[in-house]
């Protein structure tokens, strides 16, 4: 087939993100350099089995009144970081600069707004019918905090999400590379947002794969995962004279593993395939690339595939590490959630630490950064998320 | 890229009088478009995306392991997911981990990938009511980037009729098969889709949202006219469509 090799870069103008680490960016990089646990016991709902979870503990801001309708846990996050810093200013000055019709919102999600959904199904239990204010369209389905955001911002161009299970906000990054690139836009807002909720939590439980303590990823001892919930924004413009201090987003490589639902190929085959399509479209060697962020989930069967996949790759693999023995697996929203925390690493120099990292899996046989290392300035960092469906995405990212 | 082809399509349509009444040919569920593995326990939205993709790649003589997927529906698993949500009301719930990993949007998607061995990307995307023209969009901006060709696939299957009154209620599935650029013995030839700003119509497919797709795929099946056309392909959303 012929396909185009190349793909040119877009600058990330501005960027914030909610997580357990805190309300915004600044808490964010403190956490990453103290290389801080923020997992702790689930307060949302009562769980019967025991766990920690990356949970966003602070008060959410309330959906505006006109927007009603929109108001779920998953919104309410995504509200919540598009006030912080300078994100929400940042969007509106695009829409000043090009028109709003030409400003879109691509998301990524995995679960959207089913907290609410999971308690209108205990009403539809007892009174056999949904509460009167659920709105399956406004808070359930995948593209709904999307239209929110539309609607909050007064965007006017393209909306909508991407929800491919753990990859799903780094291939948001690749559809709105492409929205810019294509000329449809010029100016993105990508979201990656997703909020815990029972489905994930009872449904991780169901696979074995929850750790009942701070989750360890890449170590000998690592015992599953835990679960997070987050909301990432950044948004994407094509690289002008005026955004020149912007780090860039060279690409997205894509692929599947076309093995297994819930399993990774074995070999890493698939994410193997992901991490060289995004050198390939950036045009980029292996050699140059200064750190790797890991999906690393702390399940062994993701652990061992990605350690292989990156070896596949790398003779010499760089630095790798992954976060989520930070802030747990925060599912659709951590592809965007740990490109922010590689854009931090980009703009204040930095490699992050692989937070509960005591011996590293000899068989993994990677470079891990156990400790944030303060004396190193990365250039160019590669990061990966890995879904459902063997669907893989490696984004790859340059500093300004 | 001045427009992109339409190499072949499919339709899938579980409902004998819905599919009576469209005016392009549809099927049943193709039990056959599927590997024996995944029948038993794959989804009616997995089903009908199954069977209107293999169609569409026949119809285009290409192979399934050599397309980029872009996978689209409004609700996506939404039968499985109706399950799980009920389950979890329950103070002993208990999650079987194969309806966990089915219930996910890109399930369609990653079974389509597995059964075509297919290790090209897979995407799976939501817009509400825009959701066919969104799809149309991605696809074009894939196309524009890389170029070569893509399946676009479409499905809705029914959904419990206490989530949203009168609405996705007409399981449907659609496929394309689509080239970047124009050339001989294509069905269509399409602009960039484009948003028609100010005229906030109310679409004639509110109640079920993928039937934006019936205006393109009724002219693709009527075929060889030399015509222009613009297309209503969501709720104010639309495409130039030139015929053969």
């Amino acid at each position: 087939m012929n396909r185009t090799p190349h793909i040119p870069p877009v600058a990330i103008t501005a960027y914030q993100c909610v997580s357990a680490a805190g309300d915004n960016l600044n808490a964010l990089h403190a956490a990453l350099l103290a290389n801080r646990n923020c997992l702790r016991p689930l307060r949302l709902f009562e769980l019967p089995f025991e766990t920690v979870v990356g949970e966003v503990s602070t008060s959410l801001p309330a959906v505006r009144s006109t927007l009603q309708t929109y108001a779920c846990r998953n919104a309410r996050l995504a509200l919540h970081a598009l006030n912080q810093g300078n994100i929400r200013a940042a969007t509106e000055q695009a829409i000043a600069r090009h028109g709003a019709a030409r400003v879109g919102v691509v998301l990524g999600t995995s679960t959207s707004g089913i907290y609410e959904t999971e308690i209108a199904y205990q009403a539809l239990l007892r009174d056999a019918a949904m509460p009167s204010d659920f709105n399956f369209l406004h808070t359930h389905t995948a593209q709904a905090s999307a239209e929110f955001l539309r609607h909050e911002l007064g965007l006017r161009g393209p909306c909508y999400s991407i929800s491919t299970a753990c990859s799903s906000s780094a291939k948001a990054l690749g559809a709105a590379q492409r929205l810019l690139v294509a000329d449809v836009c010029d100016a993105v807002l990508v979201a990656g947002v997703d909020s815990l909720c029972r489905l994930t939590l009872f449904g991780f439980n169901s696979l074995q794969l929850i750790s009942p303590d701070a989750c360890r990823p890449m170590d000998i001892q690592r015992s599953g995962i835990n679960i997070g919930e987050a909301a990432a924004l950044l948004l994407l413009e094509r690289p002008d004279p005026g955004n020149t201090e912007s780090p860039r987003l060279l690409a997205v490589g894509e692929g599947s593993d076309a093995h297994h639902m819930s399993a990774p190929h074995p070999e890493g085959l698939g994410a193997a395939a992901a991490m060289r399509q995004a050198l390939q479209l950036a045009d980029r060697r292996p050699e140059q690339i200064d750190y790797i962020n890991l999906h690393a989930t702390a399940s062994i069967l993701n652990d061992l595939s990605e350690a292989k996949a990156v070896r596949r790759v790398f003779r010499n693999p760089p630095p790798c590490a992954g976060v989520k023995g930070l802030l747990g697996h925060t599912l659709g929203a951590a592809g965007a959630v740990e490109v922010a925390i590689s854009l931090l690493a980009l703009d204040k120099g930095f490699l992050p630490g692989n937070c509960g990292l005591r011996q590293a899996d000899p068989q993994c046989a990677l470079p891990i950064v156990a400790e944030p290392n303060l004396n190193h300035q990365p250039r160019l960092i590669l990061s990966n998320a890995f879904g459902f469906g063997g669907n893989n995405a490696s984004v790859l990212l340059e500093a300004a | 890229m001045e427009r992109i082809s339409l190499l072949g399509f499919g339709a899938c349509a579980p409902d004998c009088d819905f599919r009576a009444g469209l005016p392009f040919p549809a099927s049943e569920i193709n039990r056959d478009a599927m590997p024996v593995m995944l029948r038993r326990r794959s989804s009616q939205a997995t089903q009908m995306a199954f069977s209107a993709a293999t169609q569409a790649c026949a119809q285009a003589e290409r192979s399934p392991a050599t397309l980029p997927a872009v996978f689209a529906s409004v609700a996506g698993e939404i039968q499985t997911t109706d399950q799980l949500c009920l389950e979890l009301c329950k103070p002993d719930a208990m999650v079987s981990p194969s309806a966990f990993h089915n219930s996910v949007q890109n399930t369609a998607a990653g079974y389509w990938s597995i059964a075509q061995q297919c290790t090209q990307p897979a995407t799976a995307l939501a817009a509400g009511a825009d959701t066919f023209a969104m799809a149309l969009l991605e696809a074009w901006c894939q196309l524009a980037c890389h170029g070569g060709e893509l399946l676009l696939v479409c499905y809705d299957e029914r959904w419990p009729n206490y989530l949203a009154t009168e609405r996705g209620q007409t399981a449907f599935a659609c496929a394309m098969v689509l080239a970047a650029g124009t050339g001989p013995n294509v069905f269509l030839s399409l602009s960039r889709p484009y948003a028609v700003v100010g005229e906030d119509l109310i679409p004639a497919t509110e109640a079920d949202p993928l039937l934006a797709a019936l205006p393109l795929l009724t002219l693709a099946a009527a075929g060889g006219k030399r015509q222009q056309l613009c297309l209503s392909i969501g709720s104010d959303w639309r495409v130039d469509v030139h015929g053969r």
